[in-house]
């Protein structure tokens, strides 16, 4: 099996996102750390499990964005991912996931993958699109919000199980090669080994730059961002932290709550 | 400029779902502007499609679409699409429009915008308005060449109510049949929790709490009030913090207690939807732009750790001796 593992470096949310002049973006400033979004690693996880079951598996990472998140793909690498592909794209504005899309799908077309895994959205965009339309570009099955998978190497296929609202659930089979995209809850991701942080010392991250021109294509822009607005009332409590406590008392005495 | 908007129903069982409702409203804002043609696309065979006014309906018979699977739907958004031309495709961001809508967005060489929350006219056209940054900033889109895919937030719209004229039915007899679905099963997992539906306070733990022993002090805080329980957020369910049975949110629990005490949760979209309801809302967390803050009555900026023993400490200081609350988890 050949699977491919797609991350995004995500800014820590706790860091403050700064709003540049024109208000059509927002960056963060040197000091904000970056990690793994949640759902990729436990993608990263699931493929390192399906390696474990099926021999001779390998488990190719790809990142697309500047040089920063080469540290991410490294990090998957020690998790014990086999190679690292990092898509160089730098921009500091809005990037459609319709032109990231483009750029993976063009990247994975020579490289015959049987399963292709992503997170289900990333933490700070949210977006959820990347998967599906790179699944689509590729002409290839998809499945979103994967809880539970499993494949069938003889049927060349693969059973998941998507969680649908409310808790309800659905499972089905799935003709490789297909795109899964996957829950939190799938499973515990890995904190790296010794050994897999040495071995990755030594393993390259092959670096790609400019296959596809997106220029030809115009896809939805963000025009103008703004800070957000408050649906309640959304009063701040001040003082030291037993002050707010007794504030907090005060004002839920008020209201019958205690 | 007109547009023709084309809007897909969401449905469960053969029936309409509610939300379609909404997605007509958010049409019709569009078309009553624009002077814009709406059609209401139906995959599979609907019943009550006569609930429909305002819109022109597009039936699209085939076997294969007796139930959801990400092709049938893709297939028959494509195919409708042909017929429609539209400019702008609207489907409900749930569990199945965010599987096969980005699909049809690629297929199409249109542009996407997930989550929409709302909309904004401006002299030159239309925007979009979305969360990002982690909720933390609101987004406004422009569309590029057309057709733009668009999911809307279940809620984020009133459902239409309008009493407007049916409008012309038409039919598509296709053979639309899942190439690479097969074994489709449903389940409803039991994860019922009537503490939880019954509490009139719920304590609720998020990622911030960061390990599992400062799970007791969710508890004693839950303690101070009487008919009390604590919930999770996903991560805190995720981490086995939490039962999932009372995970809060789109995949857990919808509660509306009088009294909901966010504990160290960031607020994201899926979160909220489960406690939007809630008479009171307080939030702790020690990030001062989190995004929970706008959804809360009161704000508490604090370390967890520090804040809630402090809480604890004042109740207790409250409390008749003797007289304890008694919690009901
Ligand atoms: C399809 C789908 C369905 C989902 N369904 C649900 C759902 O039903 N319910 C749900 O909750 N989520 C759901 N999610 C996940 C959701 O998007 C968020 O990832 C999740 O709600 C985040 O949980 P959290 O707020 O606990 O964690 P985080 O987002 O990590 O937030 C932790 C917060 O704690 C704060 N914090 C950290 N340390 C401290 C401290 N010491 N003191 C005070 N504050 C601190 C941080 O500032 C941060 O705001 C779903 C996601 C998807 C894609
Ligand atoms: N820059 C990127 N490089 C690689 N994969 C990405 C990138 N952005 C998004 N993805 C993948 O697409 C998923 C959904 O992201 P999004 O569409 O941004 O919500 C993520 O969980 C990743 O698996």
């Amino acid at each position: 099996m050949k699977i491919l593992v797609c991350i995004k470096q995500v800014p820590d949310q706790e860091s403050r996102p700064t709003v540049n002049q024109a208000k059509t973006w927002a960056g963060y400033d040197e000091n904000a750390s970056y990690w793994i979004n949640r759902y990729d690693e436990h993608a990263v996880e699931e493929a390192l499990r399906i390696r474990e079951m099926i021999p001779k598996t390998v488990v190719d990472i790809v990142s697309l964005g500047p040089e920063r998140v080469k540290s991410a793909i490294k990090r998957c690498i020690e998790m014990g991912a086999d190679r690292g592909f990092h898509l160089y794209y730098d921009h500091d504005d809005y990037l459609s996931p319709s032109i990231k899309s483009r750029l993976i799908a063009e990247f994975c077309k020579n490289q015959e993958y049987d399963l292709i895994l992503t997170g289900v959205m990333s933490e700070d965009m949210m977006s959820g699109q990347t998967g599906p339309m790179i699944a689509a570009r590729l002409g290839v099955p998809s499945a979103a919000s994967v809880i539970k998978l499993e494949i069938n190497p003889e049927k060349q296929s693969i059973q998941v199980e998507r969680e649908l609202d409310s808790g309800h659930r659905c499972s089905m089979e799935l003709l490789l090669p297909a795109l899964v995209a996957v829950q939190s809850g799938i499973n515990r991701p890995r904190y790296p080994s010794l050994s897999n942080v040495m071995r990755a010392k030594n393993t390259e991250i092959t670096e790609i730059r400019g296959t596809v021109s997106t220029s030809a294509y115009e896809y939805e822009t963000v025009e103008r961002i703004s800070e957000v607005g408050f649906n309640r009332t959304g009063i701040r409590l001040e003082g030291t932290p037993a002050e707010k406590a007794a504030a907090l008392w005060q004002l839920l005495h008020e209201k019958f709550l205690l | 400029m007109n547009h023709s908007i084309m809007i897909m129903c969401e449905q469960s069982e053969g029936r309409i779902l509610p939300v379609t409702y909404e997605l007509i409203f958010c049409a019709s804002l569009i078309a009553d502007r624009y002077d814009s043609g709406i059609t209401v696309v139906l995959p599979g065979n609907i019943a009550g499609a006569d609930s429909i006014s305002g819109a022109d309906l597009l039936v699209i018979n085939s076997p294969g679409l007796a139930e959801y699977t990400c092709e049938g739907w893709e297939k028959a958004a494509l195919l409708a699409a042909e017929q429609i031309m539209p400019d702008i495709i609207i489907i409900a961001h749930t569990s199945t429009g965010y599987d096969y809508a980005p699909r049809v967005a690629a297929l199409l060489e249109g542009g996407c915008i997930t989550s929409v929350a709302g909309i904004e006219f401006i002299p030159d056209g239309i925007r979009y308005r979305r969360s990002g940054f982690h909720g933390k900033l609101d987004l406004l889109y422009k569309a590029g060449k057309p057709p733009l895919v668009i999911t809307v937030l279940p809620g984020a719209f009133p459902a239409n109510v309008q009493q407007a004229e049916p409008g012309t039915i038409s039919y598509i007899n296709a053979a639309i049949d899942p190439v690479f679905t097969s074994n489709l099963q449903f389940m409803i997992p039991d994860q019922s929790n009537t503490e939880l539906e019954h509490a009139e306070v719920i304590i609720a733990a998020g990622k911030g709490i960061g390990k599992a022993e400062n799970l007791q002090m969710i508890r004693e805080m839950a303690s101070c009030f009487s008919r009390s329980a604590i919930a999770g957020s996903r991560v805190a369910c995720d981490n086995g913090w939490i039962e999932y049975n009372a995970q809060v949110g789109l995949t857990g629990k919808k509660v509306a207690p009088l009294l909901y005490v966010a504990c160290g949760i960031s607020g994201s979209m899926q979160h909220i939807v489960g406690m939007k309801d809630s008479k009171t809302v307080v939030s702790i967390n020690r990030d001062p732009d989190v995004a929970i803050f706008r959804h809360s009555d009161i704000c508490i900026v604090e370390e967890l750790e520090k804040f809630i023993p402090e809480f604890i400490r004042e109740a207790e200081k409250h409390t008749v001796k003797g007289k304890k609350q008694i919690p009901i988890y």
